[in-house]
Formats: structure tokens, sequence, C-alpha cells
């Protein structure tokens, strides 16, 4: 998909919460890959949605 | 699942007299006590009504002091209580929404609102507007207190679906197809929901705790 080659931060972090979901499919985690290249903010956003879960797996069972 | 439509059941409050009958010579007994505060606020933080969350308790507690020979140690008490309370927690929102598919929700003027406050998040290139700073080491955060009472403060904040939604995801561990059925919406309206959800939660932590690293000390 040519198109998606050229994802947008909104694209971008919409791809990103969706990996949690589900496996990406071969098209949209090159997208992906390319846009976290290079954009410093989107890779700021995967690293709070690891931190996210963690934080979220932690406060269950809260030891 | 009970059938739509019977009148939801609200447990009576378990009297002492009952949770009594249970043998009291376990030590176990006062310490599952001492979890109470922690569970309510587990079960609150999920069903976002103190009457059902005090019955999810109630019933908890009960199976607890009934199974408390088959706690064999190798969790956290804590641990083990949750996983109980869970199982409660799931059963009241499975019949809750029995009853609420009698309702006509409108899942898509639902899916619409919270699409639209994610175009609030972008420009109209679809830039973020606010983007996201990195933060500075989130690990230690785990091990603060004041960290976790933001943290339950930014969830308690979330809207009622997307806090649910997320709740069930990322802190019970559920299966997304699980909760999209069990919610009754579509997995693309699900995902729209988990999306919003984590960059509210990320933008209530950047204002509360990582963007003010200095006020709040360690």
């Amino acid at each position: 998909m040519e198109a998606e080659d050229d994802l947008n931060c909104r694209q971008a972090s919409r791809l990103l919460s969706l990996a949690c979901e589900r496996p990406l499919a071969a098209d949209e985690l090159r997208a992906l890959k390319m846009h976290l290249d290079e954009c410093l903010m989107c890779t700021n956003f995967e690293q709070q949605l690891k931190f996210l879960h963690k934080a979220a797996s932690a406060f269950r069972t809260g030891d | 699942m009970r059938p739509a439509g019977l009148p939801f059941r609200r447990a009576s409050v378990v009297s002492l007299e009952a949770m009594a009958q249970a043998p009291t010579t376990d030590p176990r007994f006062t310490e599952i006590e001492t979890h109470r505060a922690y569970l309510v606020r587990y079960a609150l933080s999920q069903l976002r009504d103190p009457g059902l969350a005090e019955e999810a308790v109630q019933e908890a507690l009960l199976a607890a002091l009934e199974g408390i020979g088959r706690f064999d140690g190798r969790s956290t008490l804590r641990t083990w209580l949750t996983s109980i309370l869970r199982f409660k927690v799931i059963d009241i929102q499975r019949r809750r929404t029995a009853e609420r598919s009698n309702v006509d929700i409108d899942e898509e003027r639902l899916a619409d609102e919270h699409e639209s406050w994610l175009d609030e998040m972008f420009d109209e290139t679809g830039h973020w507007r606010s983007p996201p700073q990195a933060w500075n080491d989130p690990e230690a955060a785990l091990e603060q207190r004041r960290f976790w009472q933001a943290f339950e403060k930014c969830l308690g904040g979330l809207p009622a679906t997307a806090g649910r939604v997320f709740f069930k995801r990322e802190v019970l561990g559920e299966d997304t197809p699980v909760i999209c059925k069990d919610e009754g919406i579509t997995s693309s309206n699900c995902w729209v929901i988990l999306h919003r959800a984590r960059i509210a939660l990320r933008n209530c932590l950047e204002r509360n705790w990582f963007g003010q690293e200095a006020a709040h000390g360690s």
C-alpha cells in the first residue's frame, strides 16, 4: 500500500495503540517503523504506551 | 449470563453473623480485612458505582472466607483476594450489560464522540497539538506512593466507558474481543475507545506527574 508509507502522527499513534490489541499487518508495521525512525514524539508515545501497560499491571497486583 | 430483562439483583449486605459462621480461628481472617480498602478502591475504579463496588467486595470477601483453605500462599493474600474480586466484578458487569442491552445505546454516537476527541489532539495535518515529551525515569515513579495516587486519579478522570474498557484491558488484562462483546460494541469502536483512554491517560500523567518532576520530589 503506497499511501500507507507516509503516515502522520495521528495515524502512527493509532497503529501504536492498535498494536496492543492485535498483531499489525506487514504493511502497517513497515509504515509505522518508517514513521518512528523520523518522529521522536511518536517514539515517546510508544514508550509511554509500554509504561502505561506496565503501570496498569502493577496497579492490579498492588504489591 | 442472566437473561436480559430480569431485574438487576442487588445482593443484601452480608451480615456479620454470616461471616461469623465461618471458622474464626484462622489469623488470616483479620488480615483479609486489612485489604478491604484496597479492594473497594479496585472495585470502584471498575464499576464506578459505590453500591455495586461494595456488593462486589462483600461477595468476594465471603467467598474468600469460605475458601481460605484453598489459599496456598504462593501468591500474596492481596493478589489472591483480587483475583476473587475480579470474577465478582466481571459477573456484576455482565449482569449490568444484560440489563443495558434493553436500553437503546447509541453506539455510533459514542464512537463519534471519542473520534472527535481524538481529532482535537491533532492538527489538520495530523500532527500532535501537544507533542508527547520524553518522561524522565518513569520506572522510578512506580516505586512512589504519590505516583499511584496520581495514576488512580487519572484513571478515575477518564470518561466512564473509556475508563471501564481501559481498566478491563490493561489492569485486569482481559482479551479485547471479550471486552468488546461484554460491552456490546464492535471491535473498531472498542479500539477507538482504548486509544482515546491511552492518550488521555498519558496526557493526564504528564500534567500531574512527569511534567512537573521538580514539584513533587521523591
